[in-house]
């Protein structure tokens, strides 16, 4: 627009005027946008930049009126484009009408403060600049600091270990992760396939091997082994002696057997009483045992054998065909009769 | 216990059930075959050996899947019909195993594992492998219980 305001006059001006009125059109916007830019900035900021301002419209309306001697009907047009106020601008013409100077003078004066002026102006844009750039880079560091608390947050959740020094990137990627686990709870890593099945099956190990892991704690010498086969093999190491202990067992009581139907007959509160407290003292998982055994009611009653087996034996007896379930009505009802366990 | 315990459920029953159950039912056997005959001790050793089985099975409860399938087998042995509440969706292992071809040495040993645990051919693995522990427990308060018993009427 001023471009084109200007050009038609600037026929009738020299080329070296063009171009100075010119480079003032382009310092002035210049300065205004800095100006723009830098209101949010520091309040020192914006007075130099109006002082500066304040001197380049002088300077501006010096060589105005100087033109305006020059050529005629320039002014107007040039204050409108400017719209630089207008009171000023009256005073400046009635002094630089009355002061009788040189073109060239004024020229050289013009191009040395033009020059200051620009150098001005862009140390301040880039002061400016600088300052915005360092507000993004705060606000960018304050972003990336709390996605990587989220993300930290969401891996001490997931008790996963990750490095903790990762690139915006993978943080961002990691709140991703975290996000997608509300509604999957599995977690894929970098080069781990992402479809469904895989998922499953990747699922499925993590509870295989969770279980894994508990069992590890209940076989004895199963920490030493390394990898899952290992593991397994120890696991069935272990409950094949456990099962052939109990068959052990079995058949050392089926030897004591006579000697049992003896001994059950005959068998004392006392001893069984002292079976019972050694068994604690043996198996020793459970300290509340020790509360529980009041409750047994072998010290209540007289002898075992009869209190205990008695009532079934007789129904063993009438029915000797009876169903386990019938067994467990039985046994049922002689906890219902006196026991509590 | 229970606050380990709290993503794989496994209670250990109590060692005084368990005792009880195998004291009657070793005093059921000896009302039963009451003879001392010699050439009966196989069998007299597999009747107690079934019996501290399925002792430790009712004292475990119904709620396991390696109790069920012990009461169940000892159930067929005695030709009589026990009803357990049957499961809706039963994950037959043939069906699986097609389709995971991966590990086949951990399967193997799974394999090995499933018939050692009572009714662990139809389990997958990692069911497989929460009843196991559970047995694991119950077994070895099995064999703490017998091993007392032993000591106590063994002759001094």
């Amino acid at each position: 627009m001023l471009e084109g305001l200007v050009s038609p006059d600037s026929l009738s001006l020299s080329s070296m005027d063009t171009s100075v009125l010119e480079r003032l059109k382009w310092l002035q916007q210049q300065q205004q946008q800095v100006v723009s830019q830098c209101s949010n900035s520091s309040p020192e900021l914006l007075q130099m930049l109006q002082f500066h301002g304040s001197n380049n419209g002088e300077l501006l309306q010096s060589t105005l009126s100087h033109f305006q001697m020059l050529g005629s009907g320039f002014g107007p047009n040039y204050n409108m484009g400017f719209g630089t106020p207008n009171e000023a601008m009256d005073g400046c013409i009635s002094r630089t009408s009355s002061s009788h100077m040189d073109p060239v003078d004024t020229m050289g004066i013009m191009l040395k403060n033009s020059d200051e002026n620009r150098a001005i102006a862009l140390k301040n844009k880039r002061k400016s600049e600088v300052k915005t750039r360092e507000e993004e880079k705060t606000e960018k560091k304050i972003k990336v600091e709390a996605e990587t608390e989220s993300s930290m947050k969401g891996k001490s959740n997931m008790s996963n270990t990750e490095a903790t020094s990762e690139t915006s990137k993978e943080t961002s990627k990691g709140a991703s992760e975290i996000q997608k686990l509300d509604y999957i709870h599995v977690r894929a890593r970098r080069g781990q396939a992402t479809d469904r099945h895989s998922l499953a099956e990747r699922a499925r190990r993590e509870k295989i091997s969770k279980k894994m892991k508990y069992l590890q704690d209940l076989v004895p010498g199963c920490n030493k082994v390394t990898g899952k086969a290992g593991m397994l093999d120890e696991i069935i190491n272990y409950v094949q002696s456990l099962q052939r202990q109990v068959e052990f067992l079995s058949m050392k009581l089926a030897v004591l057997n006579p000697e049992l139907e003896l001994a059950v007959e005959d068998i004392s509160v006392k001893q069984f009483h002292a079976y019972f407290t050694n068994l604690p003292v043996v198996v020793a998982s459970k300290p509340s045992i020790m509360v529980d055994m009041p409750l047994f009611p072998l010290d209540q009653q007289g002898s075992l054998d009869l209190s205990v087996i008695n009532p079934n034996q007789t129904t063993s007896v009438e029915a000797p065909s009876a169903s386990w379930e019938t067994q467990s009505q039985s046994l049922y009802n002689t906890s219902s009769l006196g026991f509590h366990y | 216990m229970a606050s380990q315990d709290k993503s794989i459920n496994t209670d250990v029953p109590e060692k005084d059930v368990f005792a009880l159950h195998f004291l009657q039912s070793l005093s059921n056997l000896k009302t039963q075959n009451p003879s001392n005959s010699p050439d009966k001790t196989n069998d007299r050793v597999k009747k107690i050996k079934m019996a501290a089985y399925v002792s430790m099975a009712r004292a475990a409860g119904g709620r396991r899947l390696w109790s069920r399938a012990l009461l169940r087998r000892a159930a067929s042995e005695n030709n009589k019909i026990v009803r357990f509440p049957r499961r809706k969706r039963r994950v037959t292992w043939l069906s699986r195993r097609r389709c995971n071809r991966r590990a086949p040495v951990e399967e193997k040993a799974a394999d090995r594992l499933r018939d050692l645990v009572p009714g662990g051919g139809e389990m997958e693995t990692s069911k497989l492998m929460k009843e196991t522990a559970h047995y694991i427990k119950c077994l070895s308060m099995q064999v703490k219980v017998m091993q007392c018993l032993v000591d106590g009427l063994s002759p001094k």
